[in-house]
């Protein structure tokens, strides 16, 4: 399973490096010379069924292309990461909300008060030296 | 008890733990003391209030066999294999009926299929995430977004993800990304994830009912302190502090765009430059953090950043009560059931 998924990875990479044209499984399995022709052919299938990848017919062969750039996947996963600062959906655990506004500005000051505390820490302790 | 009793009784139970209870644990100020426990005590409610609405609908049905609330039951459980169900059933007995079948059944129902939904939605999240994500140097286990806007988060699973955009790569010095990342470990290795589900899947269904609407927050909030603790006991508080308001006032603009506002890296120990950009004030005097303004704050982020520079407290003895007060809660549908 693991090794499939691996394999789906490779798939779209050429896909995607082919940018614009779209590729014959024959193609495909000639970027990705460790892997049977077949193989590929089965995981082109399963990312079509995925809408990962689209095909075309052309004559009596399929050439295919991955249905969205590696940039709008990566694209749609942050507007998910980002999401709203109210998380209903409990699809992803974020490590920080938006804040805004007002908010920010108290929590910026008080992260340049974190930065400065070693200063602050050693100027004290040359006052009490002194 | 008799039924009418325990019907009365569970439905005010059902009530008070689903409307004021949830209203005053939302407001307490402990829970951040120990987060795990207040999880589970905001389970409790929720399992204890629904169950009580179930037994108070149950009630009413069998309180016409004037045979007691676990005779009672047992006699409507016989009607009912008997194959004479709702014989001699008068309207009311019928609807408290209705009533412990709704809310027990469909509304189960309701939320699993919500929270369907979400799985799936979380299962395309991972396929693409598999697709497009890339292993970083930085931080062994994760994966990395090739994205100029600062993210950090955790896709629940049977195998969970720990995810980091490369803005976030970019504005977090080495010490704060361990912490982040360590905090997400927390998420994934306590299963935060699951803890949700359920809950997020009711949110929207129920808007009528208090508790519905205040615990997704409430206990989405907790996990969060939960695993700052799992980081905190790992790393340095203040990094995870400074990395919480870094991520959280760098909001959706590229990393880049903020450089400006972000305070220098490289130099320890340096007095950060702060940006001209409207959105940061001119550095007062430096000194203690403004504390009392975290008090009300519209997300977690003030009071978690509150929390991990304040000294910290022993907080075992309000875990620990916290935890029979969960347990205690749980038990309470069932006191009419066993009570004489």
């Amino acid at each position: 399973m693991a090794r499939l998924g691996e394999l789906e990875r490779k798939v779209m990479d050429v896909l995607w490096a082919a940018v614009g044209t779209e590729l014959t499984v024959r193609q495909v399995a000639e970027e990705l010379p460790r892997h049977a022709y077949t193989t590929v052919l089965t995981v082109l299938d399963r990312l079509e069924r995925k809408d990962m990848v689209r095909r075309t017919k052309e004559g009596r062969a399929f050439r295919y292309a991955a249905a969205a750039s590696r940039e709008a996947y990566t694209a749609q996963l942050m507007h998910e990461a980002l999401g709203a600062a109210l998380d209903r959906d409990a699809v992803l655990v974020r490590f920080a909300e938006t804040v805004t506004g007002a908010e920010a500005q108290v929590l910026r000051r008080a992260l340049v008060g974190m930065e400065e505390q070693p200063r602050a820490r050693a100027k004290r302790a040359r006052t009490v030296k002194g | 008890m008799s039924p009418d009793l325990a019907a009365v009784a569970l439905a005010g139970v059902s009530l008070l733990f689903l409307g004021p209870l949830s209203g005053w644990l939302d407001r307490a100020a402990w829970v951040t003391r120990a987060p795990r426990s207040a999880v589970a005590l905001w389970q409790a409610i929720g399992l204890a209030g629904g169950g009580a609405a179930v037994g108070a609908g149950l009630s009413v049905a069998v309180a016409r066999y004037h045979s007691g609330l676990v005779g009672g039951v047992g006699d409507l459980v016989g009607s009912l294999v008997g194959g004479h169900p709702l014989e001699g059933m008068g309207l009311i007995d019928a609807l408290g009926l209705t009533l412990a079948v709704d809310v027990g059944v469909v509304l189960l129902a309701v939320v699993a299929i919500t929270m369907a939904g979400t799985i799936r939605a979380r299962a395309r999240h991972r396929r693409l995430l598999d697709l497009v994500g890339v292993g970083t140097d930085r931080v062994p286990g994760a994966v990395m977004l090739d994205d100029p806007r600062a993210a950090a988060y955790c896709l629940p699973g049977i195998r969970p993800r720990i995810v980091v955009s490369a803005g976030a790569l970019r504005l977090l010095r080495s010490e704060e990304l361990a912490a982040v990342v360590e905090h997400e470990r927390g998420h994934a290795h306590e299963r935060h994830g699951l803890v949700l589900l359920p809950l997020a899947s009711m949110s929207g269904l129920l808007r009528r009912v208090p508790y519905a609407h205040r615990a997704p927050r409430a206990v989405a909030a907790l996990l969060e302190m939960a695993a700052d603790d799992h980081a905190a006991r790992r790393h340095d508080p203040g990094a995870l502090a400074a990395a919480l308001v870094l991520m959280g006032t760098a909001g959706a603009v590229p990393t880049k765009g903020t450089a400006g506002a972000v305070p220098t890296k490289g130099t320890a120990g340096a007095v950060p430059t702060m940006g001209t950009a409207g959105a940061v004030p001119t550095m007062g005097t430096a000194g203690a953090v403004p504390t009392c303004a975290f008090a009300a704050a519209s997300t977690a982020v003030p009071a978690r950043v509150h929390r991990l520079l304040e000294p910290r407290r022993s907080s075992r003895p309000v875990a620990v009560v916290t935890f029979v007060a969960a347990m205690l809660a749980v038990a309470v549908p069932f006191v009419p059931f066993v009570a004489r």
